[in-house]
């Protein structure tokens, strides 16, 4: 199989389930809410017709027969209840690992389900619940195809755009083997041509599985005259009999000014619709290592242009000074283009949370308003991969060790229902999310017995510390309050893993609760990995780098200031107790000059704070973060390196592993 | 006649003796750069060279393979080695050598090499160690290789 259609249909697959999560969590909300159930009927088609393509027959069965039920809900056959809701979330789940096991294993057959048996409980479902007796369906087939009302308006609008109207009666040879593929090939004629088949009878459905004897009669509108239409349909084999019949559009002779105007209105309104539709289309996948490349190359383009700047101005020629600034303009300019076509919404990673936030609260037996915000912020690419797992850690915990019980909402003077917002937006140079709940909080007298126990600090510690010092021990692996560990969360990996993980990002995380009111957990992530502002400072006579994202402020301190306190340099800066480290002692430098006077940097990481002395400030630039590669990957106070204007290399410190 | 067992190398000096890597994966050699040393990492990581807007890694052979270093003549040559860029510090570069399958042996007491060497390469009175790229690479980034700290 085509490597390249199987990628382009795994992605289109993915979204296709994201469009029925969603309209099926829309219909959870409101089970008529029509428009839902086309969408969702909508996306199994296609997603049908996809896999059957591919040749992924269970799915396309299973597919088929969700659609099946569908169908039927939407011609208001039978009724949308939370069991067929269930199923059909339980089907998309089925739909969903299928695709997972077409990456892995190349194969949508999946060992651990039935997916015969599964499906063929769609087929009792659709049939079970019959609203009302529906005879109609056996319509002898030479009845004339009814043309129902919009049907009649698409023929309206479509004749004043030139095309003809036809009912068109296709007749089989006898014995034909394979009527659905004929008729498959008949459509794909008539759409080839331009044509638009707006209904027939049998239904489509019916003839895919063909369920019809020999005749299918068509309404479809055409460009083609009569003639060469019958010679378009007899050149297919095994087609005894066709005959086309004009239809005269009523409406059209009867009153020609009143329907002009509201075919105007119709085109303008066909015009805006395709205008969406252009704006939707026009987008490219691209391959993410193409896009690396160009990012790559971007770089390089940074840093030659700092070069020749270095160069020039020890030269300083009039000339040259104009066509440089212009460069440097344009090369700003470019690196935010690419900087931002590497930016994907956060929808990316927020769509897969309100179907589990439903599970989960279903599973609990717990009410939860779910409200998601800022969906449109954009963040690089190279954060959605990572960040969904711990704002998931994040939810989860809101959901399960935050939000009470029902009962215990009420009485406490809640309302029964828990809500959860997550959230995200700009801020600076920051993408900020957020995870709130109106929960129980954190038990600050829980967290403190917790950390006495394990012997963090003592119990005359414990009762000075402020709040964000307590709330960081939740952050320390294997440390859990919730006494009885569930099924979901609690067991042992919670806030630890989010902050690895955000960290390793170069952002932060931290926490704010308040008893009974409620816990928000924040993270902060730098725009972009690629390209970062630091601050460049020097030891010795090496140059290294800090993320201006991780400092608080920059200070001169003078040795007085800096106290010792058990065995650790701190200095009080503002009011705060600040850890003072020296920068050299770290990189394990060897340091003559001791000056009185330390230029510090104080830096944050997560809610803690400490201070960075260093020889020299030199000052802020962007740069270009490049990986050390694995040789260096038991160094752990560097996060990468960066080649700067004069070519020499500047390591960049990981704040969160320097102290 | 070409034979099978044919293959060239890449020669050069570290600490007195003559070495060699299996030409593909030579790259290019140039001459010592400005190196920014890289604090706590291994011993025998002398730093990083920034090589045409890449970082490469610059690795000194001598005191990998445990010889002398005679700090002259330092030259740096390139490596590829499926994805990654290193370097290795050596002393003079001599060129590449065709040598036929036949001519290397196991040595005895050439052990303290152990794996980082395929064997001697035997050219009349000349013995080239050959060394063996991939180990030696494997060596360098095992002892880097990720903590277990990832819970998942």
């Amino acid at each position: 199989m085509n490597e390249q259609y199987l990628s382009v249909f795994i992605d289109e697959s993915k979204e296709y389930i994201q469009t029925l999560n969603d309209s099926l969590l829309k219909l959870e909300k409101d089970y008529e809410d029509s428009e839902a159930i086309n969408e969702t009927f909508r996306a199994l088609h296609t997603l049908k017709g996809m896999s059957g393509t591919m040749g992924f027959e269970s799915m396309s069965k299973l597919c088929h027969k969700m659609e099946q039920l569908l169908d039927r809900i939407r011609s208001k056959k039978i009724k949308l209840d939370s069991t067929m809701l269930d199923r059909l979330f339980a089907g998309v789940d089925i739909l969903e690992k299928m695709i997972d096991s077409i990456v892995r294993k190349g194969t949508d057959q999946l060992p651990e389900v039935d997916v015969n048996e599964f499906a063929q409980g769609f087929e009792v479902l659709s049939a079970g619940k019959e609203i009302k007796e529906n005879t109609s369906e056996q319509k002898p087939t030479q009845s004339v195809v009814s043309i129902s009302e919009s049907i009649e308006k698409v023929i309206a609008e479509a004749v004043n755009e030139g095309y003809n109207a036809y009912q068109m009666t296709i007749t089989l040879s006898e014995g034909t083997q394979f009527k659905a593929v004929r008729m498959y090939m008949v459509f794909k004629a008539i759409e080839d041509h331009g044509g638009q088949i707006l209904s027939s009878n049998p239904a489509v459905e019916d003839i895919e599985q063909e369920k019809f004897d020999r005749d299918v009669q068509l309404i479809l509108v055409i460009k083609e005259d009569k003639e060469s239409l019958r010679n378009m349909i007899m050149s297919i084999s095994e087609i005894e009999r066709v005959t086309i019949q004009d239809i005269v559009h009523a409406e059209a002779q009867k009153k020609p000014a009143e329907k002009i105007e509201e075919v105007e209105k119709k085109q303008e309104a066909k015009v805006e619709s395709t205008k969406e539709r252009r704006r939707i289309t026009q987008t490219v996948r691209v391959d993410i290592d193409k896009l690396d490349n160009l990012m790559n190359l971007m770089g390089e383009l940074v840093i030659s242009r700092s070069r020749i700047a270095d160069t020039l101005r020890k030269y300083s020629i009039k000339e040259v000074d104009e066509s440089l600034s212009n460069l440097n303009r344009i090369s700003l300019d470019l690196q935010n283009v690419v900087m931002k076509i590497r930016m994907v919404p956060i929808a990316f990673v927020f769509n897969r949370f309100p179907r589990m936030v439903r599970d989960l609260a279903k599973q609990l037996n717990k009410e939860i308003n779910f409200i998601v915000e800022g969906e449109d912020t954009e963040l690089d690419r190279t954060f959605v991969e990572d960040i969904g797992e711990p704002l998931l850690h994040m939810l989860r915990n809101a959901i399960d060790h935050g939000i009470e019980s029902k009962e215990e909402r009420l009485a406490k003077g809640k309302p029964p229902v828990g809500t959860v917002v997550l959230s995200a937006r700009h801020e600076g140079n920051n993408v900020v999310i957020e995870v709130r709940d109106d929960g129980r909080g954190i038990d600050r007298s829980a967290v403190i017995k917790k950390a006495i126990e394990k012997g963090l600090i003592t119990e005359a510690q414990a009762e000075a510390l402020p709040d964000e010092k307590v709330y960081e021990f939740l952050f320390m692996p294997g440390f859990s309050t919730k006494t009885e560990t569930t099924e979901l969360s609690g067991r042992g990996v919670g806030l630890d893993v989010v902050k690895n993980v955000v960290e390793s990002l170069n952002g932060t995380v931290s926490i704010e609760s308040v008893k009974n009111k409620g816990t928000a957990i924040t993270v902060r992530l730098p725009l972009t990995l690629a390209i970062i502002q630091a601050l460049l400072v020097k030891i010795n006579n090496f140059v290294y780098a800090i993320p201006i994202a991780n400092i608080d402020s920059t200070l001169s301190i003078t040795k007085d200031q800096i106290q010792k306190i058990q065995d650790r340099q701190v200095s009080v800066i503002r009011g705060e107790i600040i850890p003072i480290v020296r920068l050299w002692d770290i990189l394990e430098l060897p340091h003559q000059s001791e000056d009185s006077i330390y230029n510090t940097v104080i830096v944050r990481v997560g809610n803690r704070k400490y201070g960075l002395a260093v020889d020299t400030l030199i000052g802020q630039e962007d740069i270009v973060i490049k990986s050390l590669g694995k040789i260096f990957s038991d160094v752990r106070i560097f996060s990468g390196g960066a080649i700067l204007g004069d070519g020499s290399i500047a390591l960049i410190l990981d704040v969160a592993n320097v102290a | 006649m070409q034979s099978e067992m044919e293959f060239e190398v890449f020669v050069f000096e570290v600490g007195g003796q003559e070495m060699a890597f299996d030409v593909e994966h030579v790259s290019m050699v140039i001459e010592k750069p400005e190196i920014t040393p890289v604090p706590r990492s291994k011993k025998t990581v002398l730093g990083v060279m920034n090589l045409r807007g890449r970082i490469v890694p610059v690795i000194d052979l001598s005191m990998l393979l445990g010889l002398e270093s005679e700090q002259q003549d330092e030259k740096i040559v390139v490596v590829n080695w499926e994805e990654m860029e290193v370097s290795f510090l050596v002393n003079r570069v001599k060129g590449v050598l065709r040598c036929d399958m036949s001519e290397v042996e196991k040595l005895h007491e050439l052990e303290r090499f152990g794996e980082k060497s395929k064997g001697i390469i035997k050219k009349g009175e000349e013995l080239i160690v050959y060394l063996n790229l991939e180990r030696i690479l494997g060596e360098l980034i095992a002892v880097g290789e990720y903590s277990s700290e990832g819970v998942w």
